[in-house]
């Protein structure tokens, strides 16, 4: 039995991993053709070992720009989309209401829609009310296309998650705020998180609702398919590593730092254990250790 | 007890606020409604000029009138019904694909990956980070015609002597399986690292072997996972074109190429407006008989 | 300065839609379906007001507005260029900013003609200015803004070193006088074929058709390009094309599509299957083969010896241009031809300023040398632009290509 569950264990490892590089195929190209000696401007074939790319990556100030936008964007629309898409999660899959039908099924239509007609039905929209369009437009048009993708992520946790919890929180006193903060935003924290990861994404990739509605504002996809007349420069490759290489680290560092806390908590735990030997050994039972 | 029962609705409804029972009843209400309006506002509406504009007929000189015009849905229909086909088709196929390689890699997060859970959750979603039209090139690159990966694979006999990798159906599949798996992975994995492994113990305890505690355990109660990814796998692969226009020739053009044209090329936004509302229409029953072959709504009681 | 949206029209449409009566809470919430509805329809009023609206500034009007432009002389300010990316060396423009002052914000916003319209074309349609001050379009959208009067001419007083335009291009099909656009840079359409996969020199139009190069040929998504070609091909001069003479064309491509002739049709990514090996033959831009060359040497381009399609980026003001007088001197820098040859060294198409040759044969032999760059006069005389559609042509144009290439 234990040595078909390695053996499983080391099955599914593989598979994991395998997946997991297939997904990173185009990126490793994508970094590797970063480092391209490209004697023309398109990055097609390897010319040759290169560091000068990397030295001055910045030097198209409009391409950071375009970048910084993108992140910015990406940070705000994740904010917002993760709070409306899980309170409206909790409210379709926790709840009964009058519509709740019809909103679970509205909810997905944004996903439905081809880009172009919603990208330019918004800007009509923005047109007709005055709005000009710009860096927040492409907020607003990207919370809207990222809400339905959360609030999916989020139910995905919660449907099936026991209802009683919460209530007998609610029994024992815990006002309604209290009970989200404390028992149920703990225990859907994984889908918050994945839907989060996953409006980041969204957002920074999005390219036709985004050329749409985004006036004169500048972001990198924008930015990269328009350069693929002309060839895209070996320079946003290096700044997409830089962005990978950036999120990476931000990630190990959580990792590191979640790793000391809990040894801290180990050390701390042990002292009290420690300090008063004598008392526990007299009642308890023997234990084996 | 009678204390706990009502614990604040008798003080409250004295000074005049909100009964217990009607803030009861309002809370989904509050819930629901920040994101609702959001999308009423900013999707919804838009939508409906987008329905006022299918039923228009005219041109982008002469103007357009509103005229009832449902025979532009018929037409977009009968014109264009192999690409809402095989759009349906592609996606679908996609979609198992993207199934049978995220279930474990999901599974392997939510039970093996222990601290590096939210890592592993990064990466999967990296690549995004990258650009679609960098990752799309970059497979261009790869699979050559005269490439290593397809030379290769014409030593082993998946491809034919002559035969190639793009401009085909089999590249425009495999890349909306590539684009859209990250959407697969992420609700499987937060519906598979819910179930209780007791569940899983349980079984195991009563002489169930793991196969069986897979089937009859675990693979249930990650039903709402698979229906969550599956549809976000789905639905915007139906309405994708990017795939379609660089990894295949015309005969693989899916509805989205079409929606694309007529909007930019032809300027004809009426037969654009109807083909999205039928698109959107198609997809709506998908969804809703997906739920009831997975049993969805029974599900949620059960595991209650 | 002629109204695109009727008054009257406006204020109707207004009253059928919101009605006279006060409108009772009560009647208020019941018709909230219907105030969605009509904001829809007010919003769909309003567009097709104005689309229908602009047919009314028509070229006639437009050409006297040009006879009376006057664009007096202001401080430059901060203004709007918009083109494609890439497109410029950007210490042009710094050294503009140097020279004349002013801050030129320059967007490399427009990614394709008929996106870019789709972006802007409600606020044209509704009189609004557009927020940039110069735009770079290809030939047959340029016709379209012109056709519209989404324009405003060109104050050639500003602008003396329009002299140095060259001669093939000083008048064109949908702006005879040059009063409305001015040309940024050209290219031809030609053939870029793997010289190691061919074998052979490919010269003629009649190369895309042969069936010796079956399945390992592309073509142009873009009817202008393809059709045009086609037509060159025949004989038949695409720059007076009629309508019926490109639908033509498109069904012979469509046939050649069905018999499996092309492996696929291409926007600007023909370039990886270039070079990459995947197709033999591929109808390209001169300005790419340029570049591609260094990926793949075996790469060449030809001039297809019965003519070329050339296409042309110009620079127009769109209609209710903030700063005419900024754009106006932009454009006046351009054509000065120290600044057109340093643009030309870094684009690599073909410049439509006169007399930089000699100056880049200092500045970059290669470039000065490259015929794909300065392409002998020998082709010049077979370099033909695009031709000049109403709409409603385009449109069945677009359509009937959008039936070859499974759109």
């Amino acid at each position: 039995m234990r040595s078909r569950d390695r053996a499983r264990n080391w099955a599914l490892g593989i598979w994991s991993a395998a997946a997991l590089l297939y997904l990173f195929i185009p990126v490793f190209l994508i970094v590797v053709f970063s480092f391209n000696d490209n004697k023309g401007r398109f990055n097609f074939t390897w010319q040759g070992f290169t560091l000068s790319h990397w030295k001055h990556p910045f030097v198209d100030s409009d391409l950071s720009e375009a970048l910084k936008n993108s992140l910015e964007i990406a940070v705000i629309v994740t904010v917002i989309s993760v709070l409306l898409g899980t309170f409206l999660a909790m409210a379709l899959t926790r709840y009964r209401f009058r519509g709740q039908g019809a909103a679970g099924v509205f909810v997905f239509l944004p996903m439905a829609t081809p880009e172009v007609v919603m990208g330019a039905s918004l800007l009509a929209m923005f047109l007709v009310v005055g709005i000009n369009t710009g860096f927040w437009t492409i907020v607003i048009a990207h919370v809207m296309f990222t809400l339905s993708y959360v609030v999916v992520t989020v139910r995905a946790r919660l449907e099936g998650m026991d209802p009683h919890i919460e209530e007998a929180a609610q029994d024992l006193g815990a006002g309604v705020w209290t009970t989200f903060a404390r028992v149920t935003l703990p225990m859907i924290a994984p889908g918050v998180a994945a839907a989060a990861v996953l409006a980041a994404a969204i957002s920074i990739d999005d390219y036709v609702v985004t050329s749409f509605n985004a006036g004169q504002t500048q972001t990198f996809p924008l930015f990269i398919f328009g350069s693929t007349r002309q060839g895209v420069p070996p320079e946003v490759n290096v700044l997409g590593t830089m962005l990978l290489l950036g999120v990476l680290l931000l990630m190990a560092l959580n990792v590191i730092v979640q790793r000391a806390l809990a040894r801290r908590d180990r050390i701390v735990d042990d002292d009290v254990t420690a300090a008063p030997p004598a008392a526990p050994a007299e009642r308890a039972a023997p234990v084996p250790a | 007890m009678t204390a706990v029962a009502e614990p604040s609705g008798a003080p409250r409804r004295r000074s005049g606020g909100i009964s217990l029972a009607n803030r009861r009843r309002l809370l989904p209400w509050i819930f629901a409604l920040p994101g609702l309006l959001w999308l009423i506002l900013f999707f919804a509406i838009p939508l409906v000029n987008q329905a006022n504009v299918s039923l228009q007929t005219g041109d982008p000189e002469a103007g357009y009138n509103f005229t009832w015009a449902f025979s532009t849905y018929w037409d977009a229909l009968r014109d264009y019904h192999t690409q809402f086909l095989r759009s349906l088709l592609y996606a679908g196929v996609a979609t198992v694909i993207d199934l049978i390689i995220a279930f474990p890699l999901a599974y392997f997060m939510a039970y093996k990956a222990g601290r590096w859970k939210n890592f592993m959750l990064l990466l999967v979603v990296l690549p995004f980070f990258m650009s679609y039209v960098l990752r799309t090139v970059s497979w261009q690159l790869i699979l050559a015609d005269n490439g290593w990966v397809v030379s290769r694979l014409r030593d082993v006999g998946l491809v034919s002597e002559h035969g190639r990798v793009l401009a085909t159906g089999t590249a425009v599949i495999a890349g909306i399986a590539y684009n859209f798996l990250p959407f697969m992975v992420l609700p499987l994995y937060v519906s598979l690292e819910r179930i209780d492994r007791r569940f899983v113990e349980a079984a195991t305890d009563l002489y169930a072997s793991r196969m069986t505690a897979f089937r009859k355990v675990t693979l249930p109660l990650a039903i709402p996972g698979i229906f969550a990814g599956s549809l976000l796998c789905f639905i915007p692969a139906c309405g994708d074109y990017v795939n379609a226009a660089l990894l295949g020739t015309p005969q693989q053009y899916m509805i989205g190429n079409v929606v694309q044209s007529k909007f930019l090329d032809v300027l004809d936004y009426p037969t654009a407006a109807a083909l999205s509302f039928i698109l959107m229409t198609v997809i709506l029953i998908g969804i809703l008989l997906y739920s009831r072959l997975l049993g969805t709504r029974n599900l949620t009681e059960v595991a209650a | 300065m002629a109204d695109e949206l009727d008054p009257e029209q406006l204020d109707h449409a207004f009253r059928e839609i919101f009605g006279d009566k006060r409108l009772s809470r009560r009647r208020f919430l019941g018709r909230s379906a219907t105030a969605a509805f009509a904001a829809g329809g007010l919003a769909s009023v309003l567009s097709a007001c104005g689309i229908a609206g602009t047919a009314a500034r028509n070229l006639r009007v437009l050409q006297a507005e040009a006879e009376n432009v006057h664009h007096p002389r202001t401080a430059i300010g901060d203004w709007t260029f918009a083109n494609w990316p890439l497109y410029i060396d950007k210490k042009v423009i710094r050294e503009f900013n140097a020279r004349f002052g002013g801050h030129c914000k320059y967007i490399e916003e427009i990614n394709d003609n008929n996106e870019f319209y789709g972006k802007v074309r409600q606020q044209l349609a509704q009189g609004v200015f557009i927020g940039r001050d110069i735009v770079v379009l290809t030939d047959y959208m340029a016709g379209r803004w012109v056709r519209y009067g989404y324009v405003t001419p060109i104050d050639k007083r500003n602008v003396p070193n329009m002299r140095n335009l060259v001669p093939n291009l000083r008048s064109i099909g949908y702006d005879p006088r040059r009063q409305f656009t001015l040309p940024y840079q050209s290219g031809a359409i030609g053939l870029g074929y793997d010289i190691k996969q061919t074998g052979v020199e490919i010269r003629s139009v009649r190369d895309l058709f042969d069936p010796r190069w079956k399945g390992r040929v592309t073509m142009f998504t873009e009817p202008y390009d393809s059709a045009g070609t086609v037509l060159l091909g025949e004989g038949i001069d695409a720059s007076r094309a009629t309508l019926d003479q490109q639908l033509s064309a498109i069904e012979k491509i469509g046939k050649a599509a069905s018999a499996g002739q092309f492996r696929r049709f291409t926007g600007n990514d023909y370039t990886t299957d270039l070079t990459k090996g995947n197709v033999a033959i591929a109808l390209s831009y001169s300005g790419d083969l340029v570049q591609l060359q260094s990926d793949n040497p075996n790469l060449r381009f030809s001039y297809p010896e019965e003519g070329a399609m050339l296409f042309t980026d110009n620079m127009m003001m769109p209609s209710h241009v903030e700063h005419p007088y900024a754009a106006e001197t932009m454009m006046n820098y351009l054509y000065d031809p120290q600044v057109a040859a340093v643009v030309c060294d870094w684009v690599n198409y073909i410049s439509p300023v006169d007399g930089i040759k000699p100056i880049l044969e200092r500045m970059d032999p290669d470039v000065a040398h490259n015929d794909l760059i300065f392409p002998p006069d020998s082709v010049r005389k077979k370099l033909y632009p695009y031709p000049s559609f109403s709409t409603r042509q385009e449109q069945q144009m677009y359509e009937a290509m959008a039936k070859v290439t499974g759109a």
